[in-house]
């Protein structure tokens, strides 16, 4: 085991969606993990980078620096927070070598959750069990960004009584993109009803995902459209036990 | 063309309610991704394929002026005569004088974006001479007056019977038929005749090779052969960006070029020509003239971080694989390119402020980046180009940001190297928000097909404080 991690809780999940953090805490813990949460820590400044606003970034990538940079591994819930930590901080710092040193160590132990569960710990199995068919989203992100798309399905599968079943364009993105749902609603809604029929096209009794943008996005749609479809994210999903979600 | 860059949003919704649209981006762009993959598989090792096409593009590029000398050099020795075009302007009245010159009587065409980004059919309208565009899609959209709808694929969301409507009117089509094969030879009937009397063709380039002088170019209809090899004089048009350095490099990206615009493993037509007809030859024009385009692609160049798009071959696996485009449709770009790298090559080409919508609806979600063969990294320039935008960069004229934009972005970032101000700052916020009405544009926005979602009564922050 790691000596100290670290959470890195992102925005969207401290204000609105805090059972996700508690999730990720009580599978940590099953799994013996200890963590801790550094009461500094703010934001990792996607929303003005992806604004274009690269100057007012670099203020959000110091901060992280500050907080982060003395921990052997960082843990976050989110595929966008943990590849703007980990590909675009070192892209902030061109005309700063020693900035751009200190984000380029930290890129190499942040983690996003299920890929620190699988890859750093080398858990597959942590003890959840759902009974059902779970389809999986692959969050743009987390699949193209950071590469991370077999490993929260390996999770999906150790669960007990667990069938994951395949949803087509399931790498296709949500329609989210922060800035982007509100920006251009009409686009961004007929992009997440394509997703949302692809979920019911597959015959799953759940879907799972990790980030926190798309249950958003996927789940405000849902719960407007088609109600009692459920969407989880992988954190609330492995805290599943016994089939009921942990919230 | 005109630019119709600025109606994005309205056009956008438009088809998106258009049903004959939805049929074909619902089936026909993953099936287009889907054969582009099992043609991917063809090569014995796919990934270093990719790798290798993407050096080769990246090194054109990087090598552009001496490569460009070099194919000049070569292609004049072979007899062709190269024009150097500063923009759209310059190139059109070379070949419009050269069409006054030689009195030709009419023009034909082989399908290229970069005429439509030169509007050269108009040009050639005003001048009264007719154009007729010889690839069938482009053919199509000519009689119906509309733009092309995808960089490869100009006509293919037209329904056949508004095919069939627009030949019965326009190209002597005798009675009403959606049978493709029918369609296809009332165009042939219509066409040949064009072809048998052709005294000038004009044509795209898709590669121009250095080393040789020759020009390359793909096709599955076989009337950009015809435009090359029939006429007695041929107009080819290159964007400066088409240069490979040799006939190896030329060959490889021709596989890569068939395998990510249709699947295939190469087009039905491959025509490879160097210089004008030579003695004792049996065919090919008795003058080649080949003008290369700049069109603000020297300014492209000189900023390193955009010019990468430079290395783009239009194979329109971006476009495809897009799911903005997938709900859109090429129409809302409002110019000669479409989907992902329209995003990039229409505000680069025309300027930040009129094309705002182009970089600012992309969700980023990288899988024009993960397909494209040519190595451009379409979400880090569109990122690029957000940030000119707002800087008012006066080289790519970008529009600056409004007072409200800096307010918030200066606050947050002060806010976020002070965790108690932005922890009050992020609670006030989304406080706020909660009780804003309905109507409130960005409340109406999200909730056009979402539910609100309802503020928690505890952040986390505050639930692993206080547990």
């Amino acid at each position: 085991m790691m000596n100290k991690t670290a959470l890195f809780i992102p925005c969207s999940v401290n204000l609105l969606l805090p059972w996700i953090g508690e999730a990720v805490d009580r599978v940590l813990k099953r799994l013996d993990v200890v963590s801790v949460y550094p009461d500094r820590q703010t934001c990792c400044g996607q929303m003005v980078y992806n604004k274009g606003f690269f100057n007012e970034a670099r203020s959000f990538a110091t901060h992280f620096l500050d907080v982060f940079e003395s921990f052997d591994a960082v843990v976050c819930p989110s595929g966008s927070c943990t590849a703007m930590v980990k590909h675009r901080y070192p892209s902030l710092f061109d005309d700063d070598p020693k900035m751009k040193q200190r984000a380029l160590d930290m890129a190499g132990r942040v983690f996003e959750f299920s890929q620190y569960l699988v890859d750093v710990l080398g858990v597959t199995d942590t003890g959840a069990s759902f009974s059902g068919k779970v389809a999986y989203h692959d969050s743009c992100h987390l699949s193209r960004d950071l590469g991370v798309s077999l490993q929260p399905r390996t999770l999906i599968r150790a669960a007990q009584g667990t069938e994951l079943v395949v949803l087509n364009n399931g790498d296709q993105c949500c329609g989210f993109g922060g800035e982007f749902s509100v920006s251009y609603p009409d686009i961004s809604t007929a992009m997440v009803s394509a997703k949302a029929q692809s979920y019911l096209d597959s015959g799953a009794d759940l879907l799972v995902v990790g980030e926190p943008g798309c249950l958003l996005n996927i789940g405000t749609y849902l719960e407007k459209n088609h109600p009692g479809k459920q969407v989880l994210h992988i954190a609330e999903f492995l805290d599943c036990q016994g089939g009921e979600n942990g919230r | 063309m005109d630019v119709k860059t600025q109606s994005y949003v309205t056009e956008a919704k438009k088809e998106m309610a258009s049903p004959a649209s939805r049929t074909f981006l619902d089936f026909f762009l993953p099936v287009l991704s889907a054969v582009r993959e099992i043609g991917m598989t063809s090569f014995p090792d796919p990934a270093a394929a990719v790798e290798r096409a993407r050096a080769i593009r990246r090194s054109s590029v990087d090598r552009l002026g001496e490569l460009l000398e070099t194919f000049e050099r070569n292609a004049v020795k072979a007899g062709a005569r190269v024009f150097w075009a500063e923009n759209a302007h310059e190139a059109n009245i070379y070949i419009r004088d050269l069409v006054n010159r030689h009195r030709i009587p009419y023009v034909t065409k082989g399908k290229s974006m970069i005429t439509e980004e030169l509007g050269l059919n108009e040009v050639l309208k005003k001048n009264q001479t007719p154009v007729y565009e010889t690839d069938l899609g482009e053919f199509i959209i000519q009689l119906l007056e509309k733009p092309p709808f995808h960089i490869i694929g100009p006509a293919i969301n037209i329904p056949t019977d508004e095919i069939s409507r627009v030949f019965m009117e326009k190209a002597g089509m005798d009675s009403a038929s959606t049978d493709p094969v029918v369609l296809g030879q009332a165009a042939r009937n219509f066409l040949r005749d064009k072809f048998r009397h052709m005294r000038l063709g004009i044509t795209g380039v898709n590669m121009a090779v250095a080393e040789t002088g020759s020009i390359l170019n793909v096709e599955n209809e076989g009337n950009i052969r015809f435009n090359k090899s029939a006429p007695g004089i041929q107009v080819s048009v290159m964007s400066l960006e088409k240069i490979v350095p040799n006939l190896d490099d030329a060959l490889h990206m021709t596989r890569m070029l068939c395998r990510n615009g249709t699947g295939q493993k190469l087009t039905s037509y491959v025509t490879l020509d160097t210089g004008p007809r030579k003695q004792g030859e049996k065919d090919g024009p008795e003058e080649l003239h080949i003008i290369i385009l700049d069109n603000g692609r020297s300014r492209i160049y000189d900023d390193i971080k955009t010019r990468e798009v430079l290395q783009c071959i239009r194979c329109g696996a971006c476009i495809n694989v897009c799911p903005v485009f997938r709900q859109i449709g090429g129409y809302p770009y409002g110019w000669a390119y479409t989907g992902p790298i329209g995003k990039l090559l229409n505000p680069l080409l025309l300027g930040l402020d009129r094309t705002r919508d182009l970089y600012g609806a992309c969700t980023l979600c990288k899988a024009c980046k993960t397909v494209c063969p040519a190595g451009i990294d379409h979400p880090s320039m569109i990122l690029y180009l957000r940030n000119k935008n707002l800087a008012a960069d006066p080289v790519l004229q970008g529009e600056g940001s409004t007072f409200a934009e800096r307010l918030m972005s200066k606050t947050a970032a002060f806010a976020a190297t002070r965790p108690r101000t932005w922890n009050t700052a992020a609670r006030l916020g989304s406080f706020l928000a909660s009780k804003l009405g309905p109507c409130h544009p960005l409340v109406s926005a999200w909730t056009l097909k979402r539910t609100f979602p309802s503020l928690p009564p505890k952040t986390y922050r505050d639930l692993r404080k206080h547990p």
